[in-house]
């Protein structure tokens, strides 16, 4: 692994893994959004829970990203977007291909069942308060990926 | 067994009633030949009238009624042991479109088990099905749009919201990062009647869950130690119109920050009661906190924004505010009395 110069966040000790412990890294969220204002309100609610921002503003540009690298922890996207695909495809995408990235998925909707979601992911409904994504992203980053074993093909 | 159906006379009412008929009606012997036919059959189906009696179902027009499924099932109902009731069925003719039939067919017995008689009503639904199928698309279609403009209006205020947090957690002066909190949480406020809206189809808004899930997110977001302070609601189970809950939203979210702010400077615990309670059209909104009171005369702090905001809304309600020492704290009260409901699917005074 190649060194990395990162903050590490003051309140985000006890929930780094061991594998991030290694890298020295804090954990890494990729933000897919396509209004550009809430993209950057994202990222800078991310950053000031101490946590690494990418960004994305839509679905291909978030697999590209994705692909190019594997140290993204939690994926924080919209689901109306434009693109080949939108948030609930791309969470399932990823749910499929990188089982291990945490997912937090919030819509316009107010509610989106349970059953269209993958399974370990979490919802917010936008208008969203920032800090209930703090709180939900600190739980998804503290569990230790057990529930996703299951995850089918 | 209609051995000899020629030497049997019909009622002469039977058939002037068949041949009336406004819904299109065939009357048959057991054996499927015409003995009348309503107007509005022939009409219905591009046949003539004078030609009908006395021609086999099958043979009618170009053979087009001579479907093998339709002529079983008339066979089974004079037979008594089938009911044609609502029996969907497509009639195909040469260079015309296909229509949808719905057939019905009973036996009429008049005690003569010789003569038994058919009565088959034939309805043509096609162009009421394409117009049912034309309004489902149109309901889905609305559903569509309505949920597009929710998700439009969700995003807009995301954006404020964000631009507000952001600028939050920009600037350096406490006092100003205390406005522009304040100012998102009174986003925030009308954010959550939005949401209710858009699971509640009726338009209405269910106040309880409405101002449990506001205080909620007030408290996540202004109390540090929920151990220290907490807000409770005690709703009843009224529903109030949009524009009702957004102002009666708006003031619990005043009263609550400024509770919040003022009520418990070094109290070691403190309770914030949020209540609604109705009686009839009357209803009386509460925010009750056990902190240390108002300040008086010199030492009360000049009336701000969030004062203006309730005053103008209780007012536009058409409420009384109304303050009282609690002994401990502060109980405000904005109570409605009078002839306009709030209540359920009345609209209130712009």
């Amino acid at each position: 692994m190649r060194a990395r110069f990162v903050r590490v966040p003051a309140n985000a000790g006890s929930f780094i893994r061991n594998e991030k412990q290694m890298k020295n890294g804090t954990h890494i969220v990729l933000v897919v959004e396509d209004s550009a204002l809430i993209r950057m309100g994202a990222i800078d609610l991310v950053r000031s829970a101490g946590y690494e921002a990418l960004e994305a503003c839509d679905a291909d540009e978030a697999i590209r990203i994705l692909e190019s690298r594997d140290d993204i922890d939690l994926v924080f996207t919209d689901v109306q977007m434009p693109g080949t695909m939108d948030g609930i495809k791309l969470s399932h995408y990823i749910r499929d291909r990188w089982p291990p990235v945490k997912l937090l998925i919030a819509s316009g909707a107010a509610i989106i069942g349970a059953s269209s979601l993958p399974s370990g992911s979490q919802f917010s409904s936008k208008p969203y308060d920032d800090h209930e994504i703090i709180d939900v992203m600190t739980r998804l980053l503290a569990s230790d990926g057990m529930s996703f074993t299951k995850v089918p093909d | 067994m209609s051995k000899t159906p020629a030497a049997h006379v019909e009622a002469a009412s039977t058939l002037a009633v068949v041949l009336s008929s406004h819904e299109p009606l065939l009357y048959l012997t057991a054996d499927q030949v015409i003995i009348a036919a309503s107007a509005s059959f022939c009409s219905a189906f591009d046949l003539e009238l004078a030609i009908l009696p006395g021609k086999r179902l099958g043979a009618v027009g170009n053979g087009e009624w001579a479907m093998p499924k339709l002529a079983s099932l008339l066979e089974a109902t004079a037979a008594g042991s089938a009911q044609i009731d609502s029996y969907e069925i497509d009639l195909k003719r040469p260079d015309r479109k296909t229509r949808n039939l719905v057939v019905n067919a009973c036996t009429l017995e008049d005690g003569d088990t010789d003569h038994i008689r058919l009565l088959v009503s034939v309805t043509d639904v096609t162009d009421a099905r394409a117009n049912a199928r034309l309004n489902d698309d149109l309901v889905r279609e609305k559903a569509v749009l309505l949920q597009e403009v929710q998700h439009r209006v969700a995003n807009s205020l995301q954006i404020i919201a964000s631009v507000l947090m952001q600028s939050a957690r920009k600037v350096q002066s406490e006092e100003v990062r205390g406005h522009l909190h304040n100012a998102h949480h009174r986003v925030m406020s009308i954010a959550a009647v939005q949401r209710q809206l858009s699971i509640s189809p009726g338009g209405d808004v269910e106040i309880r869950s409405y101002l449990t899930q506001l205080c909620n997110s007030l408290g996540a977001s202004m109390i540090a130690d929920p151990d220290r302070l907490s807000i409770s609601v005690l709703v009843d189970d009224s529903s109030v119109t949009a524009e009702v809950s957004i102002s009666l939203g708006l003031i619990v979210t005043e009263l609550v920050i400024n509770a919040l702010k003022h009520a418990f400077p070094d109290q070691a615990t403190g309770k914030i009661v949020v209540g609604y309670q109705t009686k009839g059209s009357d209803w009386t909104l509460s925010v009750t906190d056990n902190g240390i009171g108002m300040p008086e005369g010199s030492s009360a702090p000049r009336a701000g924004l969030g004062t203006g905001i309730v005053e103008a809304l209780t007012k536009n309600l058409g409420g009384e505010l109304q303050l009282t020492e609690a002994n401990p704290g502060t109980a405000i009260r904005i109570s409605h009395c009078g002839s306009v409901d709030h209540h359920k699917d009345i609209r209130p005074a712009a």
